[in-house]
């Protein structure tokens, strides 16, 4: 009896989780996010599009970023992604979802209207969701994300301190950066902060010089093993290193700094100058609302090829390709990318927006950071990117040189040794 | 505090002192509704453990059936599973019995996952019961039921303490599996209260310490309810009976 009961119970069961309906079309939208900071502003917006339009979108948030990502592949293998999500995730997990059929391709959303939409993103950060052809996913190609904000990294000095030191302008070159530096020094403030705790952080800021001293060109030519890190233009580039060392130039500590640390350092006014990104700027009005700061492009060090910043999309949505609300999530989309929104959530949030005709009503500070999206580039729209652990052996050698246990040209020969180990095992 | 002074203002106790926090944390927070969440799952949750970990536990540890020991097993290696490596496999399951974004489903999975830990706990305890409180209850007409209920739950008091504090704790700050099951907001539990003030960059400190300090009061209260059996529960099985 009592077998029989338990196989009753779980025939009920069965029966019931292959009674679910396919989806049906709506006038709701779901949008699932990861961004804490902006989840107030979305919820109006969203309330605002549903006055406008009779359309319904639901917001739901869920944090932190890690639970998030979860979530989203937990559904992805479910098939029950919302309308509109985010891919929290290198470009090769977009890849794969692309591949999966869990996102719409909106090329031909962009190109509508003589690329209105499009035209209205900044190009670099819809380059960020957009695989060219030939790319190496073997992914169609076309424009698979839309994004609604935008960031770049840049260097950040206190107005306050750098008076103080008698110095009127930034410095325009890196000459000027260290004489700056020095200055600064003699009337005992600390010049330079920045998170280099953080790998990624010294990962950005050595990249910028070594397109500056030897061209992307070069810099990929040594991540496809072309070019040895022992090349000169590389040394020159972990000299930099060494010598913003000797020239007393770097806060102390500053290989065991993480961001959220230098962050306070420069918003307590604890050194005058910072390489940081955008979004420092809503960190330092919550740490510090009366701190008068400016942003500049890092000082280049040579004048042979232009220095790079590293920039892009910020974050991005995409449309699920399964939905049956594809057109309203698109038309949703569309219109929260809009200037009018864009200025809203611009101004709400003190992010850079991704349209660049929102720009004209941002803050000084984040207007100043938007002049350097023309300059910018990141390893997710490169045609190569370097190993994972070459990288790492590159700026914890940089780490090492900053505390003195090697010189560059140690570091250079050590990096190599990991390139070539590397080469070798994927050849094998 | 304020997020300006926080940085700054290094002393323990600081020189502005700022209750408005408080109030910040209850209305932006949302804790009214959260609170009311979490008292709902941690009471739902903590009595079904306790309901089945004991009655399993004492299965376990009395009765004769086929596989009994291979069964048991099954449930301590579970606890060698993390929780985040059944994520995917649990959404799954858990939408085709449309269980996603419920209470219910929710209360059953985190019954799910304090149930290893206390029916190992529990058996244990069963185990080193004497037999003989067990025969003289079924000489005065006891079934095997009543020799749970009236014999065997109340011995078993300060390891269920011990269970009920345990896993208070763990439905209390739980939050990643509520991510994972739930959607809406209002069915969040409190630690989605907390998240309000942390963003990917900046975390309003001041405001999270108070949320932080009022979430921590009830499991604070629950625990010192409980003391006094926690000890006893801890090295249970050394008397008995």
């Amino acid at each position: 009896m009592h077998k029989l009961l338990t196989l009753c119970s779980c025939l009920i069961l069965v029966v019931f989780a292959g009674c679910s309906q396919p989806p049906q079309p709506s006038n709701k939208i779901l949008l699932w996010h990861w961004m804490t900071d902006r989840d107030g502003t979305f919820q109006k917006l969203a309330q605002q599009y549903q006055k406008e339009t009779g359309v319904e979108v639901t917001i739901q948030l869920f944090a932190p970023s890690d639970s998030y990502s979860q979530k989203i592949i937990a559904a992805a293998q479910a098939n029950v992604l919302p309308d509109i999500y985010g891919i929290l995730d290198k470009k090769f997990i977009v890849a794969d979802f692309i591949k999966a059929g869990l996102v719409t391709d909106l090329t031909d959303e962009m190109n509508a209207n003589d690329t209105a939409w499009a035209k209205s993103l900044f190009d670099k950060a819809l380059a960020d969701n957009r695989f060219e052809a030939g790319n190496t996913y073997g992914i169609k190609p076309g424009i698979y994300g839309v994004p609604i904000d935008v960031t770049n990294e840049q260097m950040l000095y206190n107005k306050k301190l750098l008076a103080k030191a008698g110095i009127t302008t930034v410095p325009r070159t890196y000459k000027e950066f260290i004489m700056d530096s020095q200055a600064l020094k003699r009337v005992g403030i600390t010049p330079f902060v920045s998170g280099w705790g953080e790998l990624w952080m010294l990962n950005c800021f050595s990249s910028n010089y070594a397109f500056n001293i030897m061209g992307e060109e070069k810099v990929f030519a040594t991540y496809r093993g072309q070019v040895k890190y022992t090349d000169p233009d590389w040394i020159k580039v972990l000299k930099i290193f060494a010598d913003l060392r000797d020239k007393g130039v770097l806060i102390d500590g500053i290989v065991t700094k993480g961001n959220k640390y230098a962050e306070q350092d420069f918003a307590l006014e604890r050194a005058a100058f910072a390489f940081n990104g955008s979004w420092c700027v809503n960190v330092y009005h919550d740490m510090n609302p009366n701190l008068d700061y400016g942003v500049f492009s890092p000082a280049p060090i040579s004048t042979e090829y232009p220095l790079k910043i590293w920039g892009g999309a910020g974050s991005s949505f995409v449309v699920n390709a399964g939905s049956p609300n594809k057109d309203k999530a698109i038309a949703f989309l569309k219109w929260l990318t809009a200037k009018k929104q864009q200025v809203v959530l611009a101004r709400e949030t003190n992010n850079l927006p991704s349209n660049r005709e929102a720009l004209s009503a941002v803050s000084v500070i984040l207007a100043e950071f938007s002049m350097g999206m023309d300059q910018s580039t990141h390893p997710s729209i490169w045609p190569v990117n370097e190993d994972p652990l070459v990288l790492e052996a590159f700026e914890k050698g940089i780490q090492a040189i900053i505390i003195g246990e090697k010189t560059p040209e140690q570091v250079g020969q050590d990096v190599q040794k990991v390139k070539d180990r590397q080469m070798a095992a994927k050849r094998n | 505090m304020t997020n300006e002074t926080i940085f700054v203002d290094k002393a323990i106790i600081p020189q502005h002192l700022n209750f408005n926090n408080f109030a910040i944390a209850w209305t932006k927070g949302n804790f009214a509704v959260y609170f009311f969440n979490s008292a709902i799952y941690t009471v739902c949750v903590v009595l079904g453990i306790v309901l089945i970990a004991s009655l399993a536990a004492f299965a376990f540890s009395r009765l004769k059936f086929p596989g009994k020991d291979i069964i048991f097993y099954m449930f301590v290696a579970a606890m060698m599973i993390p929780l985040p490596g059944s994520f995917v496999a649990l959404f799954v399951l858990m939408n085709k019995l449309h269980l996603t974004n419920t209470r219910f489903g929710y209360i059953l999975c985190m019954i799910n996952v304090g149930l290893s830990m206390s029916i190992l706990l529990l058996k244990t305890f069963f185990d080193k019961m004497p037999r003989e409180l067990e025969d003289a209850a079924r000489i005065d007409g006891c079934g095997k039921i009543s020799i749970w209920w009236h014999v065997a739950l109340p011995l078993a008091r300060p390891a269920i303490a011990v269970i009920v504090i345990f896993n208070s704790l763990s439905v209390w700050n739980e939050y990643i599996l509520a991510t994972l099951l739930l959607g809406d907001s209002q069915l969040m539990p409190l630690q989605r209260g907390l998240m309000v003030f942390q963003g990917a960059n900046s975390t309003d400190y001041p405001v999270l310490m108070a949320g932080l300090t009022m979430a921590a009061i009830p499991i604070i209260v629950v625990y010192l309810c409980m003391q006094k059996h926690i000890v006893k529960g801890l090295s249970s099985g050394s008397v008995v009976g």
